[in-house]
């Protein structure tokens, strides 16, 4: 059976077309360029002054020059090119990427995110989260349902400090998919297999609406996997 | 005129001083001007304000001058990468402002560039934007964030001439362009140095004017994703 990340990256990547120059984070959506469909190529930026990054390099074989925005190695696709941070978040805050990936702590019914301190338990800081957040066109948060310790991570109201105020646009877990429309705010349009929407409902605080036409066994792995 | 700018590593860091605010380039030890900041562990200077996208990589980069007790502050985007940074400032050895990546970019490049400052959407809602002015303009909603330069700035390039005419590899760029030009006094240490004219001018992407001093840098220790991360990395 798949796991949990590869369940979520899997998904997301449903979300990407042909074409489009999109920032993938670290964590599971660093997983997302391993599932991409067939017929859809698309151009990875990295914050930290690359665009057109390729898989990571075979063992022994990394450039100590490339390396992305968690610090690890890269490889470079044809057409490729670098630059310097201030023109790289030009690019971001521009509105010049179609679509970014993130995880996160906390996600509300507003768009709201927080996903970079804890109070109390974490302070890495925010890198180019913020920046991110505010400047794609569309912010996908790919994220587990619940925590380790089972709480709800699609909250009422986020409580940890926010990386971004509304912006959340799509929200995609290993359980179901909500899309945020200005007139309803998130809606539940699919469901993964071997959940129900009554479930959904039991473990998402969050406010949301569920779609007339939503998907049932949507994706996920099947008895089969 | 004089185009040597080439000192030796004890003098290009005799300009720093405690007390400074000092630039440093470099992204999680990719370009990090590890020579330099061997140099200022080894002047002893003190109460340093750093101000750099992170704070290094593991055990390398900014987080050896804070373990080494010369930093007073540190001014970046993310400590993550350097427990004992994020153990020192638990501990109250060190003062810290979190900056998104972009503003501290935006925060240099307009430094170097003359500018008070800039407008951005960029923490609108988030602590980012506390106790900062809010101005609307063309109907949108911007933070004032204003401008930074240094006292000195450290940075590192892939080769450069002696006049300090600087190019970069990779993403080993990163900060490094930005820091260069908003300082007062900018040290470059570069990986291969030429003579002036041996750079073709359209591939210099930092011009000399930015430059005061050059120093070779130590080939053995750079921070990279080669020799941090292989092979588990893959």
């Amino acid at each position: 059976m798949p796991d949990i990340r590869n369940v979520i990256a899997a998904r997301a990547a449903q979300e990407l077309k042909d074409g489009q120059i999109v920032n993938l984070g670290i964590g599971v959506s660093s997983l997302i360029a391993n599932h991409l469909p067939a017929g859809v190529d698309v151009v990875i930026h990295s914050e930290n002054g690359a665009i057109g990054v390729g898989p990571a390099p075979e063992a022994y074989c990394d450039d100590p020059d490339r390396g992305n925005a968690s610090g690890k190695p890269i490889t470079m696709t044809a057409g490729a090119s670098f630059f310097d941070s201030a023109a790289s978040f030009g690019m971001i805050r521009g509105g010049h990427l179609d679509m970014t990936f993130l995880g996160t702590f906390q996600v509300d019914g507003e768009g709201n995110i927080a996903s970079y301190a804890i109070p109390g338990k974490a302070v890495a800081g925010m890198g180019g989260a913020m920046d991110l957040l505010a400047g794609a066109k569309i912010v996908n948060v790919i994220t587990e349902h619940c925590s380790k310790d089972g709480k709800s991570k699609l909250v009422k109201k986020c409580t940890f400090p926010l990386t971004g105020a509304g912006e959340a646009d799509v929200i995609i877990t290993e359980r179901a998919v909500f899309r945020r429309y200005p007139d309803k705010g998130f809606v539940l349009e699919e469901v993964a297999r071997g959940h129900t929407p009554e479930d959904i409902a039991a473990c998402t605080e969050m406010d949301y609406v569920v779609s007339d036409t939503v998907k049932l066994d949507a994706y996920g792995p099947g008895p089969e996997d | 005129m004089l185009r040597n700018k080439v000192v030796s590593l004890k003098e290009a860091v005799s300009h720093v001083e405690s007390g400074m605010t000092i630039a440093v380039g470099g992204f999680l030890a990719l370009g990090d001007p590890l020579t330099l900041l061997h140099g200022l562990q080894d002047s002893g200077v003190k109460d340093l304000t750093i101000i750099s996208s992170t704070a290094g990589y593991g055990d390398r980069g900014i987080v050896e001058l804070v373990k080494a007790g010369q930093v007073r502050k540190i001014v970046t985007t993310h400590i993550g990468t350097t427990p004992d940074v994020v153990k020192a400032y638990h501990a109250g050895e060190i003062e810290l402002r979190l900056v998104p990546q972009g503003t501290l970019a935006e925060q240099l490049r307009a430094g170097g560039a003359g500018l008070g400052g800039f407008l951005t959407p960029t923490g609108l809602g988030t602590v980012a934007a506390e106790g900062k002015q809010h101005v609307e303009l063309n109907g949108k909603t911007y933070l004032l964030e204003e401008a930074i330069r240094a006292d000195v700035a450290l940075v590192r390039a892939h080769d450069g001439d002696t006049w300090g005419n600087l190019r970069y590899r990779g993403t080993a760029m990163n900060f490094n362009p930005l820091c260069a030009a908003c300082a007062g006094y900018t040290i470059a240490e570069v990986e291969y140095l030429y003579s002036p004219g041996e750079i073709a001018p359209e591939t210099v992407y930092t011009q000399g004017l930015f430059v005061h001093a050059v120093v070779r840098a130590d080939l053995l220790y750079r921070g990279s994703s080669l020799d941090i991360c292989s092979p588990s990395a893959t």
